[in-house]
């Protein structure tokens, strides 16, 4: 059953003077409990796609309809993961956790209880006084998807989220969202990931959506059937065949421009 | 190009029919210079502004690269920005009697540069310390050193500072014009013989005591500005891509130099008062030099030392002279040293209130609401070039019939002139620093849903801070400059007294214009450099250095 579903968006802005166009045409639906994962070559218009899910950015045509209705502005209901994590530097890692639920306007103690419990998922116990500014980049990272996490976000966006990470950082934090996604019965119930990183992609997600480069179309689908947890099928063959298939695509997409 | 041109010649004829008008239907024949005074002021602040620029080129980049030089260079030229302009008379004295005509000149555009060089050599400074490492490591990798790394690293990465900081200076040029072109010296009036439109401002202010001559000045130098603003600046601010820099928002942190700066806070820190940490600091550092370093540690106290005591023998004013000069007037006032400075604190403390308040709210404003942007931004930069010295008496006049008493009038008078002056620095960093939040903190504002009091209270406001540090830094500068000409209105014509309110500006104005006493204008200029530095170290360096952790990192 589809949670949300993307309907003929396009993307215009004006850069320098000049009108470009970002997305076109771009259509696909996001099933309930599924992982999706858009990948592209850069500048291809995928996190505005994201952007626009969130509600951050408006579309120039078109629609996304979640619980029926068009989004036309961010909702509690969806949440996001930034790739520079977005922070607020004066705020320490429990007031970024907490801040957003101040906002909708749940009370102070349950907001700190609530705040507590999900630095402790995201294994933080112990730092939550301190300031961004003197956490590591995967620290950040951990703060920032537990205050998306925080706001039990029916939708979890994110946007590049483990490309400024080193490697065996990114390892943990991958198969951290993933344990927390499996949990059955609790938010988030779905997933939207830009990535670059193919490997990543095939990792993570159940559906893998290739854009052309810019103006972003989606030109390929790639649906991947490993068995989760996929830790224990990742020298798989069927892995490097999905791999394979999703960078095939992407050669395509190169080649018809 | 057409347009271009069209434009230059059309606003070259608004600004000569403006002249014109002005001369031919003024009662005073001197107004008839008018066209002629401009091109000699207009010339005057361009030919400072390229010696400027070239000064604060060459010493910037000396400051910024080379480490010796960072650690002389910039706590002196730091020290030299926080002197008001008067303080520098000293200096003028010696050209202005020695040279004749010629000196004159020279001295008004001395004057000038004092308060046009710093914009130029800080942003500078900021500008190349703010070259990414990687860029350096590159090009030394490539082997681009000397000259070439300079003419295709440094000065391109420099551009839109440069702009930007020369920009600066230009509007400081015209800010101080008045101030530099009307000279008092034991009450007589030195003016520069090519003449200039702060001559005619000065003597229709202060001399005529025409306020309705002064306002027709006044527009016609806010038309000059701002024709000038939009044939050049413009262009070239976009060009470089200028608007986009911020190079107010780095001066503070450039200030003593990265090492000197934490460490001059530390002496002066007020959780552990101890002078002598100065002095182990810098035995701590000792031990860390190679030997040859303490040989040139050594070498140069020595000859610190030797000039130092040949100096004290030779030229420094003997001990008598020094009290020769407290025993003449304005001498007998400074018993009252404390009360004086504590008057002028309490005046400068209320006005940089006000223009905080006022400066964050327009800042906000003007970044969050197009309309609004739309109506200040245009009034600040028509604001930043009207030369508020010159309306000095003519508030002073308004605000006399208000008030009955001409103490409480001059009072207001001077606080009204501290706003004006120092708002601009506060709104100009403000509203720059609301427009660089980084898109990656607004779009959290707006995905968690913060509106209104809630987005500007934690995410708009914390952002800012460390612009508003050194907004204020560089408000408190600007402000004791303008303190000193606006406690005191001197005497316009036979039989009209000078007007004045205690403080120590205008105790400064009576030893430096009135009376000549030059010990004790330097004397006052120390005290003033004493608090302007102490302030820095004791509130604004711990405070900028609390608000870097604000900054985000991308």
């Amino acid at each position: 059953m589809p949670v949300l579903e993307v309907k003929n968006i396009s993307k215009r802005f004006v850069e320098e003077g000049n009108e470009v166009l970002a997305l076109e045409g771009v259509n696909f639906t996001v099933n309930d409990d599924e992982f999706v994962c858009l990948v592209g070559p850069s500048g291809c218009g995928k996190s505005t796609m994201l952007r626009i899910i969130s509600g951050l950015e408006t579309p120039s045509g078109g629609e996304v309809i979640f619980e029926d209705k068009p989004i036309t502005s961010p909702t509690p209901k969806i949440s996001m993961v930034f790739q520079l994590f977005g922070l607020l530097p004066w705020k320490t890692a429990q007031e970024n956790v907490e801040i957003p639920l101040e906002v909708i306007g749940v009370p102070k103690a349950k907001r700190v209880e609530k705040a507590h419990e999900y630095l402790r998922q995201v294994k933080l116990e112990g730092s939550e006084n301190v300031y961004p500014h003197d956490l590591s980049g995967g620290m950040k990272q951990r703060v920032g998807i537990a205050r998306a996490l925080a706001l039990n976000p029916e939708i979890l966006l994110m946007d590049e989220p483990f490309s400024s990470l080193d490697e065996l950082t990114a390892r943990a934090l991958r198969d951290l969202v993933l344990g927390i996604w499996r949990k059955r019965g609790e938010n988030p119930n779905s997933i939207i990931m830009v990535s670059h990183n193919v490997e990543e992609a095939v990792y993570m997600a159940d559906r893998v959506l290739v854009f052309s480069p810019r103006p972003g179309r989606i030109i390929g689908e790639v649906n991947v059937d490993i068995p989760r947890p996929r830790f224990d099928h990742r020298r798989d063959q069927q892995y490097f065949e999905t791999v394979d298939g999703v960078m095939e695509l992407l050669k395509n997409g190169k080649g018809r421009v | 190009m057409k347009g271009y041109v069209l434009k230059v010649v059309a606003g070259l004829a608004l600004i000569l029919s403006l002249a014109y008008l002005i001369g031919a239907y003024s009662p005073y024949a001197e107004m008839r210079n008018l066209p002629a005074y401009t091109v000699s002021t207009v010339t005057r602040i361009t030919v400072t502004l390229v010696l400027s620029v070239l000064w604060g080129v060459s010493f910037g980049i000396l400051a910024a690269t080379n480490r010796v030089a960072g650690y002389v260079v910039t706590p002196v030229i730091d020290l030299l920005q926080s002197i008001p302009i008067l303080g520098y008379f000293p200096l003028v004295i010696g050209f202005l009697f020695t040279w004749g005509a010629f000196g004159v000149e020279v001295s008004v555009i001395v004057l000038l540069f004092t308060s046009m060089a710093w914009a130029v050599f800080f942003g500078v400074v900021a500008a190349v310390r703010a070259i990414p490492a990687n860029v350096i490591e590159a090009s030394r990798s490539f082997g681009i050193t000397g000259w070439k790394y300079t003419r295709h690293i440094i000065l391109p990465a420099i551009a839109p500072a440069l702009v930007a900081g020369a920009n600066l200076a230009w509007s400081d040029g015209w800010f101080f014009m008045i101030a530099a072109e009307y000279i008092e010296y034991k009450g007589a009036i030195v003016s520069p013989p090519s003449g200039g439109i702060g001559v005619l401002l000065a003597r229709s202010a202060y001399f005529y005591r025409d306020m309705g001559m002064a306002v027709q000045l006044l527009v016609y130098v806010t038309v000059l500005v701002v024709v000038i603003n939009s044939l050049s600046w413009h262009r070239l601010m976009n060009r470089a891509g200028a608007g986009t820099f911020k190079p107010l928002l780095q001066i503070g942190l450039s200030g003593i130099g990265k090492m000197g700066a934490r460490e001059a806070s530390g002496w002066f820190s007020l959780e552990h008062i101890q002078v002598p940490k100065a002095f182990s600091a810098f035995w701590q550092r000792l031990e860390d030099y190679t030997r040859r370093q303490k040989m040139l540690t050594a070498v140069i106290a020595a000859v610190i030392i030797a000039v130092f005591l040949i100096g004290e023998l030779h030229h420094l004013p003997s001990a008598s002279t020094v009290a020769q000069a407290f025993a003449q007037p304005p001498g007998e006032e400074f018993g009252g040293i404390h009360w004086l400075i504590l008057m002028t604190m309490g005046r400068l403390t209320i006005a940089y209130v006000i223009s905080l308040a006022v400066a964050i709210g327009l800042g906000v404003l003007a970044a969050e609401h197009k309309l609004a942007a739309a109506i200040i931004n245009p009034v600040y930069d028509i604001g930043q070039g009207v030369p508020i010295l010159a309306l000095f008496p003519a508030i002073y006049l308004g605000l006399g019939s208000v008030f009955g008493s001409q103490r409480l009038a001059l009072e207001v008078t001077c606080i009204v002139m501290l706003v004006l002056d120092m708002i601009w620095y506060m709104f100009v960093n403000v509203s720059s620093a609301v427009k660089n939040i980084p898109s990656e903190i607004r779009e959290v504002g707006s995905l968690f849903g913060f509106k209104g009091m809630k987005r500007i209270t934690h995410i708009v406001i914390p952002s800012i801070l460390p612009a508003i540090v050194t907004g204020s830094i560089l408000s408190w500068g600007t402000g004791w400059n303008t303190v000193i000409f606006s406690e005191y209105l001197p005497s316009t014509g036979p039989g009209v007294p000078d007007v004045y309110i205690p403080g120590l500006g205008s105790l400064l104005d009576k030893a430096g214009y009135v009376y000549g006493n030059t010990i004790l204008l330097v004397v006052i200029v120390t005290i003033i450099g004493a608090i302007v530095l102490g302030m820095e170290a004791l509130i604004w360096r711990p405070l900028l250095r609390r608000f870097e952790k604000y900054k985000v990192e991308v």
